[in-house]
């Protein structure tokens, strides 16, 4: 009935679209609209420039593979050399069956192998686990008849071996130190094994308690020999404190002797007259102490040199030991929601331990302890506190917000100090709390929504741009992005990576910022005009030097900041002399006041009128430290450099509050110039000829004005009197330059026209000229020095014109100095050569024509020349 | 900063509605000086008009956040209500629940309120009301959406959900950086 | 004698003619007897090709036709209509073929979406039973429709439909429908297939069948593609822009919303007042949930103040007992009188 199916298999079924499929034809779609994207064709170009791509691809490839095989080899031959070594020392230790190629991967393995079998024999003798000895026992015999011992002693070995090999990065004595550590622990483990085997061999019938405390027990006994011993130790030490020699300096034996050094050597220092060891100097003890601190609280040699700047050695001591622990947990509370006593009971109430930060915080409180997360409870989350370092809360205080004012938090990521302000002000005004990371005003959000502060706007704008912005704000915050040397125990990586780049790059920063943010204030503000600068770094870098400069910049004074305790701020730190009024600044360290180091300045701005950029003294000091702290001195640049530093910081001192015949009188008084206080840095000793002849000829310069008398040698008076002769020749140039700087003199007509001992009593006159003559005085003293080298030297040089250019081409070094000015001032100098001075104009043409040899005596003519008229 | 437009306005309001009933008028009308919505990348903002002018002055880029923000609309132009709203709405909500201290921890992770952490509730809360959620010790800590009248609260077994759960202030922590 | 001579002689003769049957050669021959193919393996002799090229060739090829005869021999023979037939395997070979194997064919579009979400496709019964014709039906084709005018010979119109409606017409123009979007779908499918640009909407118009309206769209269109959105593109004396649904969409740069002038602080307020005040005078839906809720509420405070307001007057009440004045509860015998101090309560109330 009906179809069969057709099992047989040579019928085959029709595979295919079936009748229906057939049934409807497939669309005529037209040519325009099919698109052809199937791989286009590559044109020749792109052919050749794929090829290109596809040949530097596998020539990197290459390369990589041939340096990973080099690397590999270098490991490989690295281990060979080990093997060898260790091959050397065993002797009769060999490993037989392989080829040679083998040995060098085939051996660790073997080692580690051995190493395992050790442990598992143990295991299994302890155990008594019949299988697995009896494994061993077949295994053994194959691996070698190499004693166990010895082979944990190579491999020991090996680890030294290469610890040494990469030891470039760390010093010796931390190799030393940590192998001897090493060996310290490991010989306590060997014992501690020892003794726990021998309580498992004694006695089996123990309970496992009772085990334990025997354990314990000795233990016990053997830390207290070993503290009876330290302590006599101690004692035998304490009496009389030797200097340690070379040798115990190179491998220090343990921490706790050079925490006792430490003690030792500041004992020393605190009464040197009456402790010191004969023969040793107090910069001895000095940079031992610096060592032993560093090595001890591990910072790096540069950080603690500051800080040793900062504190005395004592002081130091306890600074260093604050730094060590971390400060006590303080949160504030947040007015708009709460009031300190409802906060403190309901903290209370799930097992906060706290107390009041003290009387001078009406919202602060410490936390001893607490049995719930402080920083996730529900009081928290409802905005209630707000954790919070004890310190941070001093600037604000400072700042003393008032209600409905405008006030600008510059850096105020993550909202701690802006909430604060906005709960003094009650919500009111305006806030404005902007930071320079976009990421982290997320966190000023959070904790401005949590702590309910609605009159807020934030933003994120790199501060020093933010005067472009908005201005006119009645209160500036600024807690300036810092080194974090007031909050080591915060990070601990503070200690260790920053350098004199990092400092120099914050208190640039940290300069501008305060600039722009005094730039921000409205000084016509009727509530207001108050600044508050503060970081948590206790460098005077960036605290005073900074504040000093912006008193400087801007039309601003400090005024008391209102907080009644923390030491005032330093007016002199190392060269540095800083304005009377800095005292108002407050200084807070972690060992007196017990919060984190912190720096708070306030300033009042009376007056919205930018004064005219001034060229400082200060700032060029800052330069020239830096570049003398480059380079070491006995150099003869730095020679020349700190001369050109000790001019300058001498001769031109700060306007405000500098007497002219001061520096003078100085000058002339120091004239070996072996110490002078306001140098930046002392030059050495040692001179070359050059350098004293140069140091005569300045004292020579002088001398017409203090009318000293003349104990330099005949000589070298010849000599002087032709530097005056060249001073002769510049010092209408500088006359000039003088007219083009509009400063009018009677000196300089009456220099032209006076004699020559009036023009040599050019230069300290000049030195009277106002702010302006400052770059002048130094373009000067520039100028004068490469002429005389040219006529030592007899080198070619051109013109007078050339002699300015020359300044800048030889000494590079007092090109950076003077920077921009010098530039400047040549260049006027150039222009006005040209027109006015024609004289000078003679004088180069005949350099041009006239041959090196000539050209003193060219000179020596113009002389008589001038003589003449 | 952009102002609302109408449809988005209604959309606001009517959310708002849903948690503080008619005193979303007082947030409008306000003794202290105007205040006003304003959008910035759909999110919303409540800022007094004062300190608007001054935000304005900051360039949009720039500015991560004005005033308190209230909440976001969704690609679906739906408005969520975002935890930061919370001080305005906990003063105003007129229907609320207490949490036991014992379920605020739940609460704080996310989680619905259930029977068991009840510790009261509003009278007369219909179903599906929006409600603030405070502790026993009267902190606002999140806002939720009924999930039974009162009337069902009282039969209901201790592990039946009361009220869903919408924002929390554990959000401070969880998700700071979606806060705004 | 001679004749049998004479048979035997041309017997012989005969036999020389032919060549034996059996071939000798160094190695045997491959064959696939299913294609009638032979191999030869063996070294041609270079030298017999080539000075008697036909000759060599010719009697190659016998031999090993011979062999393949032979071979073909030895299979099972038949006898089928007095012919002797052999039934040959199946052949091994595999022939080469002269076109290119065709590609797949692409997938449609569901096609690829099943496979992606591994639906698999279940096999139907071609008939399927019909309760209410009490009868098998074809799923589709013939009798199908037969059987479905047999069951729709009336149709209902359903409630929420203007009952003026033809239901046959409705039924059939869905039908319609569907068999016009399965032909759309497979044209789209093929197109796809074929890598065609066709709009997301509609064939493709091409230019010989544009109308006027779509002429006009495209010219505005391309005059508004300008680095300057046409802002200085000449016009016409006459010309209009074109106009209409999906046009403005069409032209880049039209989309751009004017944006409502920042209304000032207190029109912003009256109107934002004006929105909420539409917004809660709205009228509500009936929640009948909530009304139940509403009133049992009601009623419970109802009688709670009406408790209250009876204690006064308890006493009063017990010495009336008017008839007029029982509620409609069921006397309590004192145990709907509630004290708290009293150890056993009365009713359990939850």
């Amino acid at each position: 009935m009906g179809r069969k199916a057709k099992f047989d298999e040579t019928k085959k079924v029709k595979k295919g679209p079936g009748r229906k499929a057939r049934k409807q034809q497939d669309p005529i779609f037209k040519k325009e609209l099919l698109e052809n994207d199937e791989t286009k064709k590559l044109s020749h170009r792109q052919k050749q420039r794929a090829a290109r791509r596809a040949k530097k691809k596998a020539e990197l490839t290459e390369k990589r593979k041939a340096l990973k095989q080099a690397k590999k080899n270098v490991a490989k031959q690295n281990e060979v050399v080990l093997k060898e070594a260790s091959d050397d020392e065993s002797g009769d230790e060999n490993i037989q069956g392989f080829t040679d190629d083998n040995k060098e991967w085939l051996k660790p393995k073997q080692k580690i192998k051995n190493n395992v079998k050790e442990m598992s024999d143990q295991d299994s003798d302890s155990g008594h686990d019949e299988g697995s000895g009896s494994d061993n026992d077949e295994d053994l015999p194959k691996t070698g008849s190499s004693p166990e011992k010895y082979k944990v002693g190579t491999l020991d070995d090996l680890f030294q071996d290469s610890d040494m090999e990469n030891g470039d990065v760390t010093s010796e004595d931390e190799g030393a130190d940590s192998s001897l550590k090493m060996s310290y622990n490991s010989d306590s483990d060997e014992e501690e094994g020892k003794s726990d085997e021998d309580d498992d061999d004694g006695d089996d019938d123990m309970l496992p308690i009772e085990k334990a405390n025997i354990k314990l027990k000795k233990k016990q006994k053997l830390e207290k020999k070993l503290a009876d011993d330290e302590m006599q130790l101690n004692i035998s030490k304490q009496d009389v404190f030797a200097f340690p020699t070379e040798e115990e300096l190179q491998n220090p034996t343990s921490l706790q002797d050079v925490h006792q050094r430490i003690k030792d050597v500041v004992t020393v220092l605190s009464d040197f007259n009456r402790l010191k060891q004969e023969g040793r100097s107090r910069c001895e003890y000095t940079d031992l102490l610096l060592k032993d601190l560093c090595m001890y609280y591990s910072y790096n040699e540069f950080l603690m040199e500051v800080l040793m700047q900062i504190f005395p050695v004592q002081e130091l001591v306890e600074f260093l030991e604050a730094s060590e622990v971390a400060r006590p947990v303080t949160i504030r509370t947040n007015s708009l929601k709460t009031r300190r006593r409802d906060l403190a009971q309901a903290l209370i109430n799930r097992g906060v331990n706290l107390d009041p930060v003290g009387k001078w915080s009406k919202v602060g409180l410490v936390v001893y302890s607490s049995t719930v997360p402080i920083g996730a409870t529900p009081e928290y989350l409802a905005g209630h506190y707000i954790l919070q370092g004890a310190s941070s809360f001093l600037p604000v205080m400072a700042l003393a917000p008032q209600e409905n004012e405008r006030i600008l938090d510059m850096c105020a990521a993550p909202g701690g100090k802006a909430s604060h302000i906005a709960a003094i002000m009650k919500n009111t005004g305006a806030l404005f709390a902007n930071d320079a990371n976009k990421e982290r005003t997320k966190a000023i959000v959070g904790n401005f929504h949590r702590l309910g502060v609605v009159n807020a706007v934030i933003c994120n704008y790199d501060g020093r741009q933010f005067p472009d912005v908005i201005k006119g704000f009645d209160r500036v915050l600024l807690d300036a992005p810092c080194t974090g040397t007031g909050v080591i125990a915060k990070d601990p990586s503070v200690k260790t990576t920053k350098d004199q780049k990092d400092i120099q790059r914050c208190f640039n920063l940290q300069r501008q910022l305060l600039l722009a943010a005094i730039d921000c204030c409205n000084a016509k503000s009727s509530t207001g005009g108050y600044i508050v600068y503060s970081t948590c770094s206790i460098l005077p870098e960036e605290n005073e030097w900074v504040i000093n400069y912006a008193l400087k910049r801007r039309n601003v004074k400090l005024v008391p900041t209102g907080l009644d305790f923390g030491t005032e701020g330093f007016m002199k730190y190392r060269h540095h002399r800083f304005h009377p009024s800095l005292k108002l600044t407050r200084r807070f360290y972690p060992h007196t006041h017990n919060m984190d180091g912190f720096f708070v300045a306030k300033l009042k701005k009376f007056s919205n009128v930018i004064p005219e950029p001034v060229k400082d003294d200060d700032d060029e000091e800052a330069e020239t430290t830096e570049v003398s702290g480059d380079q070491p001195n006995g150099n003869v640049e730095s020679d020349v450099d700190s001369q050109q530093s000790e001019k300058k910081s001498v001769g031109v001192k700060r306007p405000a509050t500098s007497t002219e015949t001061e520096p003078q009188k100085k000058k002339n008084k120091a004239p070996t110039q072996k110490s002078t206080p306001t140098s930046s840095t002392v030059p050495t000793a040692v001179s070359s000829n050059n350098q004293i002849k140069k140091k005569k000829r300045k004292n020579k310069k002088n001398k017409p004005n203090a009318n000293d008398g003349n104990k330099v040698p005949q000589t070298e008076q010849v000599q002087i009197g032709s530097i005056n002769e060249k001073s002769d020749i510049k010092s209408p140039n500088i006359n000039i330059q003088d007219k083009n700087n509009k400063q009018k003199n009677i000196n300089d007509t009456g220099n032209k026209n006076s004699t020559e001992t009036t023009l040599k009593s050019h230069t300290p006159l000049n030195d009277k000229l106002s702010n302006n003559s400052t770059a002048l005085v130094v373009n000067k003293n520039v100028s004068l020095n490469p002429n005389q080298k040219n006529k030592n030297k007899k080198n070619k040089n051109k013109s007078s014109n050339g002699s300015s250019k020359s300044v800048a081409v030889v000494n590079k070094n007092e090109l950076k100095i003077t920077e921009k000015v010098e530039v400047n001032a040549s260049r006027k100098l150039k222009k006005k050569l040209k027109k006015k001075n024609k004289q000078i104009g003679q004088i180069s043409g005949k350099q041009g024509i006239s041959r090196p040899e000539g050209k003193q005596n060219g000179i020596n003519k113009k002389n008589k020349k001038i003589k003449s008229k | 900063m952009k102002v609302l437009s109408e449809e988005r306005t209604r959309i606001l309001f009517e959310k708002l509605t849903k948690y503080i009933g008619v005193n979303v008028k007082l947030l409008i009308d306000r003794p202290d000086g105007t205040y006003c919505f304003r959008e910035k990348k759909d999110r919303v903002y409540y800022i007094s008009e004062r300190l608007l002018q001054l935000a304005q002055t900051v360039k949009p880029d720039h500015l991560i956040s004005a005033g308190t923000c209230f909440g976001k609309f969704t690609k679906t132009n739906k408005f969520r209500l975002h935890i930061t709203a919370l001080n305005y709405i906990a003063p105003y909500a007129s229907y609320k629940i207490w949490v036991k201290p014992s379920a605020e921890q739940q609460f704080l992770y996310g989680h619905h309120v259930i029977k068991s952490g009840l510790g009261r509730i509003t009278e007369n809360t219909p179903k599906h009301q929006g409600v603030v959620i405070y502790t026993m010790s009267d902190i606002p800590i999140g806002f939720g959406v009924a999930a039974r009248n009162t009337m069902e609260c009282r039969h209901a077994d201790p592990l039946a959900t009361i009220a869903f759960h919408q924002a929390d202030i554990g959000e401070y922590i969880r998700s700071e950086e979606t806060l705004t | 004698m001679d004749i049998v001579n004479q048979i035997l002689l041309n017997e012989q003769k005969k036999a020389e003619k032919y060549k034996p049957i059996t071939v000798d050669k160094h190695l045997d021959l491959e064959f696939d007897l299913g294609t009638l193919l032979a191999f030869d393996t063996n070294d041609v002799d270079s030298k017999l090709l080539k000075s008697n090229k036909d000759d060599y060739l010719h009697s190659l090829t016998r031999d090993n036709t011979q062999l393949l005869l032979n071979k073909i021999w030895e299979l099972p023979t038949e006898r089928i209509d007095e012919a002797i037939v052999v039934r040959l395997p199946q052949p091994t070979t595999v022939l080469p073929r002269a076109k290119p194997v065709p590609k797949p064919r692409p997938l449609t579009k569901w096609q690829e979406f099943a496979k992606a979400k591994g639906i698999t496709k279940k096999k139907k019964d071609k008939l399927q039973w019909d309760e209410q014709l009490q009868k098998w039906v074809p799923l589709y084709g013939f009798r199908k429709a037969a059987a479905e005018k047999e069951k729709n010979w009336l149709i209902e119109v359903p409630q929420n439909v203007d009952p003026m409606t033809d239901m046959y017409e409705k039924k059939a123009s869905e039908k319609s429908e569907k068999v016009a979007k399965n032909e759309l779908q497979r044209l789209k499918n093929i197109a796809r297939a074929r890598k065609v640009k066709i709009p997301r909407v509609g064939l493709p118009v091409t230019s010989d069948k544009a109308s006027a309206t779509q002429l006009a769209t495209a010219a505005t269109v391309a005059k508004a593609s300008t680095a300057s959105l046409g802002k200085f593109q000449d016009k016409l004396p006459k010309e209009k822009e074109a106009r209409g649904k999906g046009v403005h969409e069409l032209i880049p740069g039209k989309e751009r919303k004017r944006r409502a002038p920042i209304p000032t602080p207190q029109a912003e307020r009256e109107s934002n007042l004006n929105l909420l005040d539409s917004i809660l005078n709205k009228r509500p839906k009936i929640d009948m949930e909530k009304a139940v809720a509403k009133h049992i509420h009601n009623e419970q405070v109802m009688r709670s103040e009406e408790k209250k307001n009876m204690k006064p007057s308890k006493g009063k009440r017990k010495g009336k007992g008017n008839a007029t004045n029982f509620s409609a509860k069921k006397p309590k015998a004192g145990r709907g009188q509630r004290n708290p101090n009293k150890k056993t309560p009365g009713r359990k109330r939850r």
